[in-house]
């Protein structure tokens, strides 16, 4: 069981002298027309030594959906990892796994990653390798269908230091999936007949996303852009321009804005509805692979206790709130999504 | 792709080279919250997560998406 290196290594934890860190307990919602998801979920991150920081988080989800005939169905996932400074500080690597399991569905994902920091820590240069595996299993009326999904991840990263009040970053990721990749649930209907649901084998994505984000001195106010640029090998393209605002209130309070705006091409087999008389080889209506927009609106407040005259550990004691509505053009309609969380600095 | 990306960040670098470097004493904005990690670990998790079983695109975060059967 993967949670069983991560437990030793908490528990040897406690022998470790004065150290710091976060525990961070948060419950999510998701809710649009058919589908719910309810996740609470635990995060602890904590300093090992004067250069080590151990994380873990562990969550469930539940999730109620009536889209492919009504269904409940909790996923348990746990993950954890390890990174290391080296070399002065400048030097950075860790890795990580997270373990996914739900009753029809198990995945297991390994990342390795390296950071550098060059020109004085003005620039930063790091990269990832990742590799995951996915197995499936379902009944489909008289039938069993199983399948398994290879994932390979190659990620590099940069960000620069322009000025004391501005920062700039790229990412590019390339992911290679290659198995089964459509839902084992779903069917198509074409020329009369019900047909599962078939996507390509392979799939090659590629995003590159840059971001800037800038410290405008006269209101304590944080400005963040990012845009991604996604391609992929069963054509569809897409952008992602997201703009958040986050006022600081006196290193106590946080509140942001957010607006986050999506559109994408389809993919090259996706159809909402097949002619008569046509028979797809890769039959497929899933709403995601199709050509739509969709547009973000969120706030969120994040207090820490001190705003309320608290000290020391309850002081540094942040509560979190999080509402999103999100409007989508796609059969899923729109949707709103809620956070409340709590994270606790920890002493050890 | 690879080669454009290499190519790009290659490119931040040595047009960034000449900029005046901002020493450690300078960078106490660029230290704030808000700058360094406006949204922690469980809520980029979430948001990753929610987006992948919604959206036909997925990456540009350096993290790997999926793992369940909503994708």
């Amino acid at each position: 069981m993967q949670l069983r290196p991560a437990l030793v290594a908490l528990l040897a934890l406690a022998g470790v002298a004065h150290a710091d860190g976060e525990l961070t307990v948060r419950g999510a919602y998701y809710k649009e027309k058919a589908t719910r998801v309810t996740q609470p979920m635990i995060d602890v991150r904590l300093d090992v030594g004067e250069h080590g920081t151990v994380d873990g988080h562990m969550l469930a989800d539940a999730i109620t959906s009536a889209s492919v005939g009504a269904f409940q169905e909790t996923r348990i996932e746990a993950g954890g990892g390890y990174s290391h400074i080296f070399m002065d500080e400048t030097l950075t690597l860790g890795a990580d796994f997270r373990y996914s399991s739900e009753p029809d569905y198990k995945s297991t994902f390994g990342v390795v990653r390296g950071a550098k920091e060059l020109a004085d820590r003005n620039f930063t240069i790091g990269g990832a390798l990742a590799g995951g595996l996915d197995k499936m299993s379902g009944i489909v009326g008289m039938n069993v269908r199983t399948g398994e999904l290879k994932t390979g991840l190659a990620s590099i990263n940069a960000s620069q230091i322009l000025s004391p009040n501005l920062v700039v970053g790229v990412t590019f990721d390339l992911i290679a999936m290659r198995g089964e990749q459509a839902n084992l649930y779903r069917s198509v209907i074409a020329n009369g007949m019900e047909l599962p649901e078939e996507a390509p084998d392979y799939r090659r994505r590629q995003a590159i996303a840059g971001s800037v984000k800038y410290w405008l001195i006269p209101t304590s106010t944080t400005l963040i852009g990012t845009y991604r640029y996604y391609f992929d090998t069963w054509d569809i393209a897409a952008h992602t321009p997201e703009l958040r605002a986050i006022q600081d209130v006196d290193d106590v309070a946080w509140f942001t804005a957010r607006y986050r705006y999506h559109t994408q091409r389809k993919a090259f087999f996706f159809e909402d509805r097949y002619p008569d008389g046509v028979i797809p080889e890769l039959p497929s209506d899933d709403q995601k692979l199709s050509k739509f927009q969709s547009h973000t609106m969120g706030a969120q407040l994040e207090v820490a206790g001190e705003a309320f005259g608290f000290t020391d550990r309850l002081g540094a004691t942040r509560a979190q709130i999080v509402i999103e509505y999100i409007v989508q053009s796609t059969a899923f309609g729109n949707a709103v999504v809620a956070h409340a969380a709590l994270t606790v600095p920890i002493e050890y | 792709m690879l080669r454009f990306c290499v190519v790009a960040v290659a490119t931040l670098y040595l047009a960034t080279a000449g900029c005046a470097v901002v020493r450690p004493h300078e960078r106490q904005n660029l230290a704030r919250r808000s700058m360094t990690e406006d949204r922690d670990a469980g809520q980029r998790r979430f948001s990753q997560h929610q987006t992948g079983s919604r959206e036909g695109a997925d990456g540009g975060t350096g993290e790997p998406g999926g793992g369940c059967g909503c994708n």
